[in-house]
């Protein structure tokens, strides 16, 4: 029996086919969401597909999750992404305690206990302390946002960006080029910016150990170390953090009848 | 278009005083209005909206009645017995909410220096006193108990129409003590008098004391309501108690109050004795939630998305009767008690032990503390009803939110908020 999960992000767009009776990842495909999720689950559950070998009638059940889950007309169901991410996780590690998702235009802390959510905070209306914010001032940088992780590594010091908003943290950047400042201490103080917001989260829900990390957001390994190193703790990534939103979709969809 | 849609599209147009006062001229003569009131759909709602309708008929009509612009929680009963109409400036900015005119008054109250850290109940009020959409008032009354934004936007509306002389505020002490109270009493003993001597009106105490009785009336039937609701599993679909602040509050010591609440009970007793004996199992059971402050007074998805969730709005904090019963022979002492008794004054203590009493006595799943913008009062406790409700095993969605201004509402956030609560709810059994 197979099961499908569609996480529809403001970014992209993941599909996931779970071999429900080997309990293992049959395939997935990550796509960009672009300005229509309808074509963009389309697409993300076709390419899956066809890297499975299946067809849609071989799929039991499909669930949609992410921001755009309600527009998903093949989806059986729709179930946010805060009980798809902690389904997600938990089949990953079994014993994870808070989940930090940090993804194209939201992030998220949750906190379970036994494997279920029992709590969860999103930011706020806002961009900042998301991947939108990085992949902004990337683009104001002209640096490849995958530069960023590097930068962050071997660079010593840092530039506090302290404006909160992204447009307006956009135009300091600027102003701290025109200055001459180092691109790469502003980068790093770019990166530690989204920590403490995250932090700050972290701290309202309470950090309870073992944590772990999703979304886009956790490929970047600066923002993964920055925040381990405000939080205290190490921090377990999946093998494909992306897609953990459209495993626990998967899982779930198990349960349809 | 259908009448209420063709009143909005109106007011948005034409947002005046002479309009207004046009548009009540119309729809509150008696055949018209309980035609129109005869459209709803139980006799309860019925009344809601003609005691609206004739209330703020009453407060733009050009008659002798005295009127009075008032915040919650200051004691109506004392304006009923003098004759004196109220209005209610934070009522009407819900009612700027849902005739869609919130974004005009609110862009008029930025124009004249409000904050936008300001609650927008207080700033879409501000901007229509500022545009002179409300009736002009010869007395305002406002308290310090609970909001702090009432106390100053009130005092700016009493210098825009010259009454600073009857600018009256109703300091509620934090201390409930026999102190407190003979200084309250004290208090609106004062206003009453100083009231009579400006408007030239005498207090007659038999007309307080039936005031006083029709306020003891409605609480016995707002009483009998909240105690139904206690074995309420499902709601007749008109039925949302976040909408009657104007019986709750305005009304009471007014025969109105009690008619809208012995209707409710009615309404309610008869679902009740509808639903199927057999409770469904826990399993299947709607979760019930506790409503903490208020809601968005626009359209919203918020309570489409408990109902399709199997979910009901058990009790909200705000219907709470939280006063004991008035004395007519002491009037003043009586309504000091009550404003002394609020679950909102003193120690955030006062409001979780509250809290903690609805969730035993309504078998509360879980709560919703819908947080908007600018309210200090509410959301300055967030983080401690939470963990108290948390100690109890009750999960709480603390919600981002505007109750007035529908720009500071993200759809899509507070729906994945909501139904993410939900399934948290639901997944435990």
């Amino acid at each position: 029996m197979y099961t499908c999960g569609i996480d529809v992000g403001s970014v992209s767009t993941e599909a996931v086919i779970l071999d429900v009776k080997n309990n293992k990842i049959l395939s997935y495909a990550i796509s960009l969401t672009g300005s229509s999720s309808k074509n963009a689950a389309k697409k993300a559950f076709e390419d899956t597909l066809r890297n499975a070998g299946l067809k849609s009638g071989d799929i039991k059940a499909i669930i949609a999750t992410g921001y755009g889950r309600i527009n998903i007309p093949f989806a059986d169901k729709n179930i946010t992404e805060i009980s798809c991410h902690a389904r997600g996780v938990i089949s990953v590690f079994p014993d994870l305690k808070t989940v930090i998702d940090i993804g194209g235009q939201d992030s998220k802390v949750i906190k379970l206990e036994d494997g279920n959510p029992i709590d969860f905070l999103m930011n706020d209306k806002c961009a900042a302390g998301t991947g939108r914010f990085l992949e902004v001032m990337a683009r104001a940088m002209e640096i490849d946002l995958e530069q960023f992780a590097p930068i962050f590594i071997k660079t010593n010091g840092k530039v506090d960006i302290t404006s909160t908003c992204t447009v307006f943290a956009e135009s300091e950047i600027v102003s701290l080029i025109g200055q001459g400042t180092d691109k790469n201490k502003i980068i790093k103080g770019l990166i530690y910016s989204i920590a403490n917001r995250i932090t700050s989260m972290v701290e309202r829900i309470g950090l309870t150990e073992p944590v772990c990390m999703t979304g886009g957001v956790a490929k970047n390994q600066g923002v993964v170390k920055a925040l381990e190193e405000k939080l205290g703790v190490k921090i377990k990534i999946p093998d494909e953090p992306q897609i953990t939103g459209a495993l626990g979709a998967a899982y779930l969809a198990q349960n349809i009848s | 278009m259908g009448i209420k849609n063709r009143l909005k599209a109106g007011i948005q147009k034409n947002l005046n005083q002479k309009y207004i006062k046009k548009l009540l001229g119309i729809i509150a003569k008696k055949p018209i209005l309980y035609t129109y009131g005869s459209t709803f759909s139980s006799v309860s709602n019925k009344y809601l909206n003609i005691f609206t309708i004739e209330s703020l008929k009453d407060a733009y009509s050009d008659n002798s009645h005295p009127v009075s612009y008032g915040s919650l929680f200051i004691p109506y009963e004392m304006l009923h017995a003098l004759g004196i109409t109220p209005f209610l400036p934070e009522v009407m900015a819900g009612f700027t909410a849902g005739l869609g005119i919130a974004a005009q008054t609110i862009k008029q109250s930025s124009s004249n220096w409000y904050s936008q850290d300001l609650c927008t109940f207080h700033r879409s009020a501000s901007g229509a006193v500022e545009l002179d959409v409300f009736p002009k008032p010869d007395f305002i009354l406002t308290t310090n108990l609970a909001c702090d934004a009432a106390q100053k936007s009130f005092y700016i509306y009493s210098k825009k129409y010259n009454i600073e002389k009857n600018f009256y505020l109703i300091d509620v002490p934090y201390e409930c003590s026999k102190e407190s109270l003979r200084y309250l009493t004290g208090q609106i003993k004062n206003i009453c008098m100083d009231i009579c001597l400006k408007s030239g009106r005498k207090l007659d105490l038999s007309k307080f004391a039936e005031a006083i009785n029709f306020s003891n009336e409605f609480r016995k039937w707002a009483i009998k309501v909240n105690d139904i609701r206690k074995t309420l599993s499902y709601y007749p679909p008109y039925f949302n108690a976040l909408n009657y602040i104007l019986p709750f509050h305005v009304l009471a010591g007014t025969d109105k109050a009690v008619i809208f609440y012995k209707y409710m009970y009615g309404e309610l007793k008869k679902y009740l004795d509808r639903q199927p004996k057999k409770k469904p199992d826990k399993k299947g059971a709607p979760k019930r939630i506790l409503w903490l402050h208020l809601k968005p007074y626009y359209r919203s998805e918020v309570f489409d998305i408990l109902e399709r969730k199997n979910s009901i709005v058990a009790f909200e904090e705000i219907n709470h009767v939280y006063w004991p019963e008035l004395d007519p022979l002491r009037p003043f002492e009586s309504l000091a008690k009550k404003m002394l008794s609020h679950f909102l004054g003193g120690k955030i203590d006062n409001r979780i032990n509250a809290i903690l009493s609805h969730v035993r006595e309504y078998k509360i799943d879980g709560a919703v503390l819908f947080v908007h913008w600018g309210c200090r009062q509410s959301n300055g406790g967030a983080r401690i009803i939470k963990d108290s409700l948390k100690k109890i095993g009750i999960p709480t969605l603390v919600l981002d939110g505007d109750c007035v201004d529908q720009n500071n509402y993200s759809h899509g956030q507070t729906k994945t908020r909501m139904q993410g609560f939900l399934e948290i709810l639901n997944s435990k059994t």
